[in-house]
């Protein structure tokens, strides 16, 4: 497999005014005569769509919600980074582009990360041109924040609702856009096939919800905008549909899939409450500016919160990172929670840690607290029926976010000609670890700042030729979708498309969650094989295809993740280092940090299909760092 | 918007747009509402000189009668009744094709006032009251007939069935008003957020207060005013 | 604790529907709602039956996609929260709940608990929007939004779209979701030059989809997860009034 990052040379600064440059432009006229397919109204799906249509592109957008205001996007909380340096201390792209790379761990790719600081600003320009109520100073401009891994306030925001404020901009300008008559929406559609005609991606075949249809789209080019992988472990903050199926669909026509062991555990989640729990709630990392993290210093300490004295507090992120304190990045806070309760000191004896707010109610008092953090509060006791004002949240590490994805080069595009993938579902820009309020970032960058550009440029040079969906590669492609969904209907077993997902997420969390050992790994890649044969023979999948079933919608998606989790343990087995979310047991510094390899490591892993029950095989893109020092990071 | 683009005069397919609007009709309806109310002040103005005696009161309605903008007012109060009752009926009928299937259970959580469940209910009770009120004090109905028309008014009032009728439609007007004032201000487009609410308070204030004001004629003249020759004279009237 | 559910079940948009009576055991406290009917889903599942529909995504009360109808209340019986954050430990063993679809002639039911709402998608596109292509804007800082309107602007831009002021009203009017999009857009600079011709074409748009009159009656704004409140409305009337007599 060729893997051509296509990075173009010369000074990062120049790089992408110089690409850009490069790239050929589509005659305005002849634009409408091209179809894009963009697949998920996330962030960068709905921006991109918009924008692709603003140009002149005749545009379809999928997405599984019954809306596109629905995408995941929605539920980030804390905010969105850009290098204005509004607040005067000392932020710059330089340092935005330094800090994203170093929070990543030095796994990402430089040219990609600088442009991504490049276009930040861009980006709360257009959000506030929409009408995006960002939070403000009394003098009416923008306010900022802090965040993790950061020691400048360069986060925008809207309370506890940012994602949901930037998805509703993205949704207005793609509403606009149908409206118009410029793009034309499908909800409630799921990708379950991507086509590859004459070597290129050339529609997609999805089934309509409602009716279970399956439905022919061509394009003469295919946007993955399907969001990140996290429900592999079946809890994790991510909502019930996210799901690698378009993504691993396009996987095995032959995108590569870069990284998948790189996923983000988020250290300020609400703690796992029953074995019946169908979802985990993330709270924002934001409660970390003001809220302090602490453990009982004694083991097994069951007393509650407030009878524990202020001398038998552990702050262990401040006693052990004095220069971040509580905002060092998600990893780092994760593992030291880990630490914490696996050394017997969790908070009322069980799997979590405190987050107090004691000390900043008394110094801003009640109001201001609940200004800032208000819904965030609000939404914890609604869950646990505790009240974080009387008392600290208990908080535990959860699945959150995938820095793994489609392998994809500096254009956005995938291993397959025409199929670009943005957003969370592709692996360009986090590294092993992303910061915080970088993801609304990165998937608004991909859809208004890129993927404009680079699309014109594949468009423009590509001689697509005629294809219909009477093409054999759409038969093709259909008939083997009407396969599975039939076999999926016809197993005639008793155990549910959820029982499957819960045996899954439980070994994938036992080993290849926060710590990551071979043995357990090699543990897991033997026994996902083994469930995943048992699901085809005894999944239930009541209903018919021919109708609204949510049982076979679940049932498809667990059994693309029962390959695709077999994928990530073989990755993480092979990464033998500790980088950023992947952290291997085996690899570990004296104090317990991770320990990178760069010598044989410093490379992205990207994965190649290799068909049905053939090994894939694993090649590199080896990364190197020109602009950045690279050391081991420290927080301290 | 159509409409607007192929009709000759824009300016007035703006205003039909606007009268065919929910909107536009809530806002005529609850102009309708609002004038009326003007009369209800008006009307308990006048009939409170019921309490200054006979000639007081007679003097009124005769000085009232011999304006000649009289039958033109009465035809305006026609007109907006009839506007504010038509408007209403078109409402509700729209309201309930807009839910074709109806809950099994509904409940709410607890914002619907007395007042806005029974807008249909009080409505047609004032409705009815009016046209019954109409027909005996000013058309003579129902065979009682007085020498001037405090004898007549006061005459029926000491009727307890009529009476109460009457005190049970008043009541059923500051029923109506207790949601219907804050509604038309809501409807207007009200909305500051230190005087609005105070504004609604004042419109609860005034609904219980023309609701009071009404019903203490027939209280007093039903059951508590001294008998009087007047109403002899009604009796008499009567036989 | 064992419940009886009385679920509405309906095949699709053209079968007539029904409550069925299910009961539930082993409910525990701490798990939501919607984690309750999985249960009776797997269960249903597993005995061969057709589960029961209903939309739901993010369980975190901000995709707005949950829409039940819970003993009469749109979301449940909890103020200020979604379907998806109502808990069990608000009832007790024993309990009875009826469980409907959100009920509209502008949101037609899909199958069993599950509607269409995408009339508010079409309501969105007539002029939820402010007319700004990608790429065109200005320095964000200058656009000065004084705090309070900034403010004001995300109370109403809150918004989860999830239906639940039709479902509540008695009228089943929409006015709640069109004053909120309305009023974020009406209070910032951003929205000014579209001001009139939004809101004639919101309000066009609403009445096309055929939802009732607002009667100012406020359960929309009682039943609203995201606090919505009724000055919105205001702010539309004002505001369509306004375009109606100013807009040329």
């Amino acid at each position: 497999m060729k893997l051509d990052s296509k990075v173009p040379t010369g000074p990062i600064e120049d790089q992408w005014d110089k690409h850009r440059f490069e790239l050929k432009l589509v005659n305005p006229a002849n634009k409408r005569n091209y179809k894009v397919l963009v697949v998920g109204a996330g962030l960068a799906g709905a921006s991109a769509a918009a924008s692709l249509a603003e140009l002149g592109y005749n545009v379809e957008a999928f997405c599984v919600q019954d809306s596109p205001r629905r995408a995941h996007s929605i539920a980030a909380q804390g905010g969105i980074n850009a290098a204005k340096n509004y607040p005067n201390d000392g932020d710059s792209v330089r340092r935005l582009f330094y800090d994203t790379v170093k929070g990543g761990d030095f796994r990402a790719r430089e040219s990609n990360v600088y442009r991504l600081a490049q276009v930040s600003n861009a980006i709360i320009d257009q959000c506030v041109a929409q009408g995006v109520p960002f939070a403000r100073e009394y003098g009416g401009l923008l306010d900022n924040r802090s965040f993790g891994g950061a020691q400048v306030s360069r986060t925008f925001y809207a309370r506890g609702q940012t994602g949901q404020q930037l998805l509703l901009g993205a949704y207005s300008a793609l509403m606009r856009q149908a409206g118009a008559g410029a793009v034309k929406i499908f909800p409630r559609r799921e990708m379950l096939d991507l086509v590859v005609a004459d070597g290129r991606a050339r529609g997609i075949v999805c089934r309509n919800l409602v009716t279970g249809a399956v439905e022919k789209h061509r394009g003469d080019a295919v946007l993955l905008c399907t969001g990140g992988y996290g429900n592999v472990f079946n809890l994790s903050t991510n909502a019930n549909s996210c799901n690698v199926t378009a993504a691993w669909r396009a996987h095995k026509r032959g995108a590569a899939f870069a990284n998948p062991c790189f996923t983000q555990i988020h250290p300020t989640c609400i703690p796992v409450a029953g074995e019946r729990q169908s979802k985990l709630t993330l709270m924002s990392e934001s409660l970390r500016n003001d809220g302090r993290v602490w453990a009982p210093k004694k083991k097994g300490d069951v007393r509650k919160p407030q009878d524990i004295p202020e001398d038998e507090r552990d702050y262990y992120l401040e006693r052990k990172y004095p220069a971040f304190g509580n905002l060092v990045p998600r990893d780092i806070a994760s593992r030291a929670a880990k630490q914490m309760t696996d050394d017997g000191r969790g908070a009322l004896g069980g799997l979590a840690v405190f987050l107090d707010f004691e000390d900043a109610v008394k110094r801003l008092g009640k109001d201001k607290i609940a200004e800032k953090y208000g819904n965030l509060f609000d939404m914890y006791h609604h869950i646990t029926d505790e009240d974080p004002y009387q008392a600290p949240m208990r908080i535990y590490p959860a699945v959150h976010y995938a820095m793994g994805g489609l392998w994809v080069d500096y254009n956005l595009m995938t291993t397959i000609p025409g199929l670009f993938c943005l957003g969370e579902a592709n692996f360009s820009d986090h590294g092993a670890n992303r910061l915080g309020a970088s993801a609304l970032m990165q998937g608004l960058a991909d859809g208004y700042f890129v993927i404009p550009y680079t699309l014109g440029g594949y468009l423009a040079g590509a001689k697509l030729g005629k294809v219909t969906t009477d093409h054999d590669a759409f038969r093709a492609a259909e008939d083997s979708v009407a396969a599975r969904t039939a076999k999926l209907l016809s197993t005639g077993g008793k155990r549910t498309p959820q029982d499957f997902h819960r045996r899954l997420g439980k070994i994938m969390w036992e080993h290849a969650g926060m710590g990551r050992n071979a043995k357990g790994l090699q543990e897991a890649i033997a026994e996902i094989p083994r469930i995943r044969e048992e699901f085809w023979k005894t999944v239930a999948v009541t209903g018919s295809g021919e109708s609204f079933n949510q049982t076979l919608e679940r049932a498809g998606r667990v059994a693309d993740f029962l390959e695709f989790g077999e994928l990530l343990a073989k990755d993480a087995l092979a990464r033998e280092e500790s980088c950023g979310g992947h952290f291997r047991e085996e690899h570990q510094t004296e104090d317990g940090e991770a320990k990178r390899d760069d010598v044989n490591f410093s490379h992205v892993a990207v994965w190649e299909h290799k068909g049905e029950g053939r090994e894939p095989a694993r090649h590199t893109e080896p990364l190197t760092f020109e602009n950045v020092h690279i050391a081991q990071r420290n927080y301290a | 918007m159509e409409a607007a683009k192929t009709c000759c005069c824009k300016r007035s397919c703006r205003f039909l747009e606007f009268l065919e609007s929910s909107i536009g009709k809530k806002i005529m309806l609850a102009l309708a509402g609002f004038l009326l109310c003007g009369f209800l002040i008006a009307h308990l103005a006048g009939n409170l000189f019921m309490f200054a005696g006979a000639d007081a009161f007679n003097h009124y309605a005769e000085a009232l009668e011999a304006n000649p903008l009289i039958p033109l007012a009465e035809g305006g109060l026609v007109a907006l009744f009839l506007l504010h009752i038509a408007l209403a009926i078109r409402a509700k009928f729209a309201n309930q094709a807009a839910r074709p299937v109806d809950y099994e259970v509904y409940r709410g959580k607890g914002a619907r006032t007395p007042g806005s469940r029974t807008m249909a209910m009080t409505g047609a009770l004032i409705l009815a009251f009016i046209i019954i009120h109409v027909a005996t004090l000013k058309f003579e109905v129902g065979g009682l007939k007085g020498p001037d028309l405090y004898a007549h008014v006061t005459g029926w009032l000491k009727n307890p069935l009529y009476a109460g009728f009457y005190i049970l439609a008043v009541a059923g007007v500051g029923l109506h008003l207790s949601h219907g004032v804050q509604s038309a201000l809501q409807t207007f487009g009200a909305g500051h957020p230190r005087y609005t609410p105070m504004l609604k308070k004042l419109g609860l204030l005034f609904a219980v207060s023309i609701a009071a004001g009404f019903a203490s004629l027939p209280i007093y003249f039903g059951w508590f005013a001294p008998n009087t020759t007047a109403c002899c004279a009604a009796e008499e009237g009567a036989q | 604790m064992n419940l009886t559910l009385k679920v509405w079940r309906q095949k699709d948009a053209k079968s007539p529907g029904g409550l069925v009576e299910y009961q539930v055991s082993g409910v525990s406290n701490d798990m939501s709602f919607l984690e309750m009917l999985d249960i009776l889903n797997e269960e249903l599942v597993v005995k061969g039956e057709d589960a029961i529909c209903f939309d739901h995504d993010c369980r975190e009360g901000i995709c707005g996609m949950c829409a039940l109808m819970i003993d009469g209340q749109a979301h449940g019986k909890d103020k200020a929260a979604t379907s998806c954050q109502l808990h069990m430990r608000r009832y007790q063993d024993g309990d009875t709940i009826t469980i409907e679809p959100f009920r509209a002639k502008a949101f037609p039911v899909v199958k069993d608990l599950v509607v269409d709402r995408s009339a508010f998608d079409r309501i969105q596109a007539a002029g939820g929007f402010v007319s700004v292509g990608t790429g065109g804007a200005v320095d964000a800082n200058c656009l000065p939004v004084p705090k309070q309107n900034a403010e004001k602007a995300l109370d109403a831009a809150s918004c989860i779209g999830c239906g639940a002021c039709v479902a509540a009203c008695p009228n089943a009017s929409a006015m709640l979701f069109v004053a909120a999009k309305v009023s974020q857009y009406a209070l910032l600079p951003q929205g000014r030059p579209e001001r009139e011709k939004r809101a004639l074409a919101m309000r066009s748009a609403m009445d096309a989809e055929g939802f009732g009159h607002c009667s100012n009656e406020y359960e929309c704004e009682a039943a609203c997860p995201k606090d919505i409140k009724v000055s919105n409305i205001a702010r539309l009337n004002r505001e369509f009034l306004r375009a109606s007599v100013l807009a040329e």
